[in-house]
């Protein structure tokens, strides 16, 4: 199939690479050329241009504001996607501008789906990404062997935005469980017991899961290097917030640990790990 | 002085009448047309648009709902071409709002200052707002004749942008202080000690506050009539939080309390005074 891709970080290379071994023809548009590198793909002058020649095309940037550019904006998607053709987003955006996306894009009959993932970079190296997907099931059932392609578990939640609440909700869950991890790291330090041998204790209990296997290691060894970086769960939980704020559902939780992302964007650790969540109750 | 006021709901309407009441010469501009009939009958002028409001004025004023609606109105207020032109936005909006209106009115020749108060309708009506300013030392030493008709307290608290963030600040301390009182009635009504003893006894120490004395009665007598209306308390403590989000600061007590009111608008007592959030503790803890 002819397939496009459009931001090529370190989710996207992965996940292009992934269709391209699997026999996809690949066009690439990206803002800085230098970040295709040695992608075989046929590169494209704009998003506009990369849309006229492909049937599906998927999108991994950072913000709303992002993808409405390279979907709506000047030379954007929308200005050379047939009727008929598939834009794939799979950028954590707010649920709202997913909406607004797939709006403006049905009154061309171009489809969208909002695709978000889970799994971080080596999710997107092994292939085994979650991928939740909002928008119409016959169009997910179109593009599923591309999606097959990148991830293990692609679950249909529901209309256009619906990935987005899921993802939203991912995020609650996995950052309140760093912060959760934090704090249970820093308070065996504190009452002077060995971390490494609470993380490894816990991980056999009912407290297992994969934050503390993956991150309470990361505290346990202070190696704070990204993995995720901090300031793009800063960036998330301005999203979920403002989704818990539009639906009324107090997240009194979620509220406290966006307040200790704040403080560690603060510290200039934005572009470390989100582990560094320990770093912030060391600070006090 | 010749001003234009724009907005003319619940604190515009008596902030109005009080700069006739001062002797200036006001021309009015309302989105529905009806809410400016009392001040018409007051003996104010009304016009069409908001570049009408400004026009042939040496000062404008907006007291509108929320950034989208003062960015909008002083639009029009530029486009009036009106020299020497000081505008002045009452509303409550967030701090990076006011800046770039301030910056989009300075490329048109006009001068700027956000002024956002505190005192609620009883304020406006009294003349006895507390303002708080942010522009220019001239530009509010022009405005300032116009705010002495409306408040007390008038401060000139620093540049483009300082009046909401003094705002912002005032909403912190309001809403915490609501939720500190609400909770302490709660923490004194589950041990079984009468409220009203409570609230007495700490009036004399240094518990004491304009919001222990005033709102703390008004939850003793069950009157959640608003006042300040808890979803607007909410739409300000989210401009606390978002600015909060951008700048990179910490501050848990704010985040949960803006939930609280998150909660209060969720289940319907948006309407209601924000003191209400008392009966939200209730429930949460069995009380009703």
């Amino acid at each position: 199939m002819n397939t496009g891709f459009i931001g090529l970080g370190a989710m996207g290379r992965p996940m292009a690479r992934h269709l391209h071994r699997a026999g996809h023809e690949l066009a690439v548009w990206a803002r800085r050329p230098e970040s295709i590198g040695d992608l075989p793909a046929r590169v494209c002058a704009t998003p506009a241009e990369l849309g006229r020649c492909c049937e599906v095309v998927f999108t991994v940037v950072t913000s709303s504001a992002d993808v409405e550019a390279v979907a709506l904006g000047k030379d954007g998607l929308i200005e050379g996607m047939a009727p008929g053709s598939v834009l794939v987003d799979c950028s954590t955006i707010a649920p709202d501008a997913a909406r607004h996306i797939a709006a403006r894009l049905a009154g061309k009959d171009i489809h969208f789906l909002d695709a978000p993932v889970s799994g971080g970079e080596q999710g997107a190296i092994d292939a085994t990404l979650a991928i939740m997907a909002g928008g119409e099931a016959a169009v997910l059932d179109r593009v599923r062997p591309l999606l097959d392609c990148l991830g293990q578990r692609i679950v249909h939640i529901g209309p256009n935005g619906a990935g987005q609440v899921a993802k939203a909700c991912n995020q609650m869950i996995m950052v309140a469980a760093i912060e959760a991890a934090a704090e249970a790291m820093r308070l065996a330090a504190g009452a002077g017991v060995d971390c490494a041998k609470v993380r490894q204790a816990l991980a056999g209990g009912s407290a297992a899961s994969r934050v503390l296997d993956v991150m309470g290691e990361r505290m346990v060894r202070r190696d704070f290097s990204a993995g995720i970086e901090a300031r793009l769960h800063h960036k998330d939980f301005g999203l979920v917030l403002e989704a818990a704020r539009q639906s009324g559902v107090p997240v009194a939780l979620t509220a406290v640990v966006a307040q200790q992302l704040n403080a560690l964007m603060a510290q200039g650790w934005g572009r470390d790990d989100t582990s560094s969540l320990l770093r912030v109750l060391e600070l006090v | 002085m010749k001003i234009g006021f724009i907005g003319l709901g619940i604190m515009g309407r008596p902030m109005a009448l009080n700069l006739i009441k001062g002797g200036h010469a006001v021309t009015v501009w309302a989105r529905r047309a009806e809410s400016m009939q009392p001040l018409l009958d007051a003996g104010a002028k009304g016009v069409a648009s908001p570049a009408d409001a400004a026009r042939g004025n040496e000062l404008v004023i907006s007291m509108v709902a929320d950034a989208p609606d003062v960015a909008e109105v002083m639009r029009g207020v530029a486009s009036a071409g009106q020299s020497g032109l000081v505008a002045v936005d009452m509303s409550t909006i967030a701090p990076a709002a006011a800046r770039k209106i301030g910056e989009d009115l300075a490329a048109a020749g006009v001068d700027f200052i956000d002024a956002p108060v505190s005192g609620g309708e009883v304020g406006a009506i009294a003349g006895t707002l507390s303002i708080m300013a942010g522009g220019s030392e001239a530009a509010f030493a022009k405005a300032k004749p116009a705010f002495e008709c409306m408040g007390k307290n008038i401060v000139h608290v620093g540049a483009s942008g300082a009046g909401q963030v003094t705002k912002a600040a005032n909403q912190i301390v309001t809403g915490m202080g609501v939720l500190a009182v609400a909770e302490a009635f709660a923490f004194a009504a589950k041990n079984g000690v009468d409220r009203s003893k409570v609230r007495e006894a700490l009036l004399g120490g240094f518990a004491y506050s304009k919001i222990l004395e005033n709102h703390g009665q008004r939850m003793l007598d069950r009157n959640f009539k608003p006042g300040f209306k808890s979803w607007m308390h909410e739409k300000d403590l989210n401009i606390v939080m978002q600015t909060a989000h951008e700048l990179g600061l910490c501050l848990p007590g704010s985040a949960a309390t803006a939930q609280m009111f998150n909660a209060m608008v969720g289940s319907g007592m948006g309407e209601e005074d924000s003191i209400a959030v008392l009966k939200l503790l209730e429930r949460l803890s069995g009380q009703e």
